[in-house]
């Protein structure tokens, strides 16, 4: 990567490594116990999810995601980053995108999860995102309250979601709800690569 | 940077100590320059046609001073800045891109008081939104100060439009000094428009022992129109100093005598400080220790034209 392309790509990381991990610290910190909730609601939502429970278990998942974009991007993350705000309110967007999904019931999936390849990658993937992701912290020393957990941080959230979207939506709804998940692990990827880089 | 130069970088910085070479040698003893007691021997290099002088070594906030409000980081940075004044030190560069960093700045000054010495130099940057007076009315709360010494516009952006609201704000009193910046070795033929045809005060560019492209235009017009010159990136992001600390590789022995240092940090600012047409170095630190290393350097031996060139050609044999 050229020094050009390496600079535009820092812009939007205005941060250094130990402060990002002492941020996650901190909001771990302010919300805890909050975790065991949003943990649970997001375990509920993927049994809702396995039980063709669809349209309980988008609902569900919108206030989480509006949740993750007020607390995580727009009352901590935007403290480091003036790009978190706009992260932040695309995190809403999506909470309203999964409402209205759930309330007009278009791209839900009509017919129960079976064995095909997309629903066993999405169970994978709410897995991860759920049971995975915070034993990252937990095995590499942190406490309970210091690991990153679905419904709090940002990247279990959507590795969780994108999951549980495979289950849950069909058709074009199921690409369109896709992109704001997507779209923040490339830039949450890009970012720790910046983070170990520098 | 990487632990050994590239070919391409090798036969960069090759070509530029032969083109340097070739150049009437600029004795920092005669440049606009002197150590002054009185600031713990920071060297004062005079800028502008009033004859005010700047402390050679400043301080950037780039990445570590944007802590938020996490009030363990507050404090210690607040640490970093208490050395750095301690020290002599002066200027103090920050932008709305840096995030917090210009809150942390104001949380510091706040507990700290303010030194007389302080030089505040912040930038406007057009995706913060608002016009240049709001972005300048904005960091002067954050700061919580009446009034910045340096008002620059940040990489170019807008420039046209931006200088002119800061031409008319310094007229009004309302900043000590405009400016214009970039990095990274960007857009340098734009910039020496600008020099050229605008009147400003400061620029703001990258140079170092490894990035001295500046060298050959930019910093002898800086000279001829009287603009002062601050240089950003001195360890080239950090890189510069990391590679060579990470293999060990030991300072030359003639550095003391001829330099007056005793590690790189010292060897690589002097570098930079001891060109006439540089009035300030802008090393960003989060840690104490890097700050008395880094405000060290500001003091003592200076390298001769002739040293300059052996500095150039140790690190180019690297």
């Amino acid at each position: 990567m050229s020094d050009g392309s390496a600079y535009q790509l820092q812009q939007f990381i205005p941060f250094s490594r130990d402060v990002y991990f002492r941020l996650l610290e901190r909001i771990g910190e302010s919300f805890w116990p909050l975790h065991v909730l949003t943990l649970l609601l997001g375990v509920l939502v993927l049994l809702l999810a396995l039980r063709h429970k669809v349209r309980a278990g988008s609902i569900l998942l919108a206030p989480l995601w509006a949740w993750v974009g007020y607390a995580f991007f727009i009352r901590h993350y935007a403290e480091l980053n003036w790009a978190g705000n706009y992260i932040g309110y695309a995190f809403i967007a999506e909470a309203v995108m999964l409402l209205l999904i759930a309330l007009s019931g278009k791209g839900l999936a009509k017919t129960a999860p079976d064995n095909r390849p997309a629903v066993i990658v999405g169970l994978i993937l709410a897995l991860t995102g759920l049971v995975g992701w915070p034993f990252i912290g937990l095995l590499s020393g942190d406490s309970w309250y210091q690991a990153e957990v679905f419904g709090i941080f940002a990247d279990p959230t959507a590795i969780a979601t994108l999951g549980l979207l495979l289950i849950m939506l069909r058709g074009w709804l199921l690409w369109l709800s896709a992109i704001i998940p997507l779209l923040w692990l490339v830039i949450s990827s890009l970012t720790w690569w910046v983070l170990l880089n520098s | 940077m990487n632990n050994r130069l590239s070919r391409r970088q090798s036969l960069k910085l090759l070509a530029a100590a032969i083109t340097a070479g070739l150049l009437p040698s600029l004795p920092v003893a005669a440049g606009p320059a002197a150590a002054n007691p009185a600031n713990n021997g920071m060297l004062q290099k005079k800028f502008g046609k009033a004859g005010k002088a700047l402390p050679a070594i400043g301080m950037g906030t780039w990445r570590t001073f944007n802590v938020g409000s996490d009030p363990k980081l507050l404090d210690a940075r607040t640490q970093v800045v208490k050395a750095f004044f301690e020290h002599g030190g002066g200027l103090i560069d920050s932008s709305p891109m840096y995030g917090s960093a210009p809150d942390v700045m104001g949380y510091a000054l706040q507990k700290l008081g303010l030194p007389d010495s302080l030089f505040a130099a912040e930038k406007v940057w057009s995706p913060a939104g608002g016009s240049a007076r709001e972005q300048v009315a904005d960091l002067k709360q954050r700061w919580q100060l009446e009034h910045f010494n340096l008002m620059q516009v940040h990489n170019l952006t807008d420039w046209r439009e931006h200088l002119a609201a800061l031409r008319q704000m310094k007229a009004d009193g309302k900043i000590g000094h405009i400016g214009i910046t970039t990095s990274h070795g960007r857009r340098h033929k734009d910039l020496e428009q600008i020099m050229a045809s605008e009147d400003i005060d400061f620029i703001q560019l990258t140079y170092n022992i490894t990035h001295r492209a500046v060298e050959q235009r930019l910093l002898p017009l800086a000279q001829e129109k009287g603009i002062a010159v601050i240089a950003n990136r001195p360890y080239d992001g950090g890189s510069l100093i990391k590679g060579l600390q990470r293999r060990n590789q030991p300072l030359p022995e003639w550095a003391a005598e001829e330099c007056g240092s005793s590690n790189w940090a010292d060897f690589l600012l002097k570098f930079i400080v001891s060109h006439p047409a540089i009035t300030c170095a802008i090393p960003a630190t989060s840690q104490v220790a890097h700050m008395q290393e880094n405000m060290a350097a500001g003091s003592g031996v200076m390298p001769s034209a002739s040293a300059r060139q052996r500095m150039q050609r140790y690190i180019e044999a690297l």
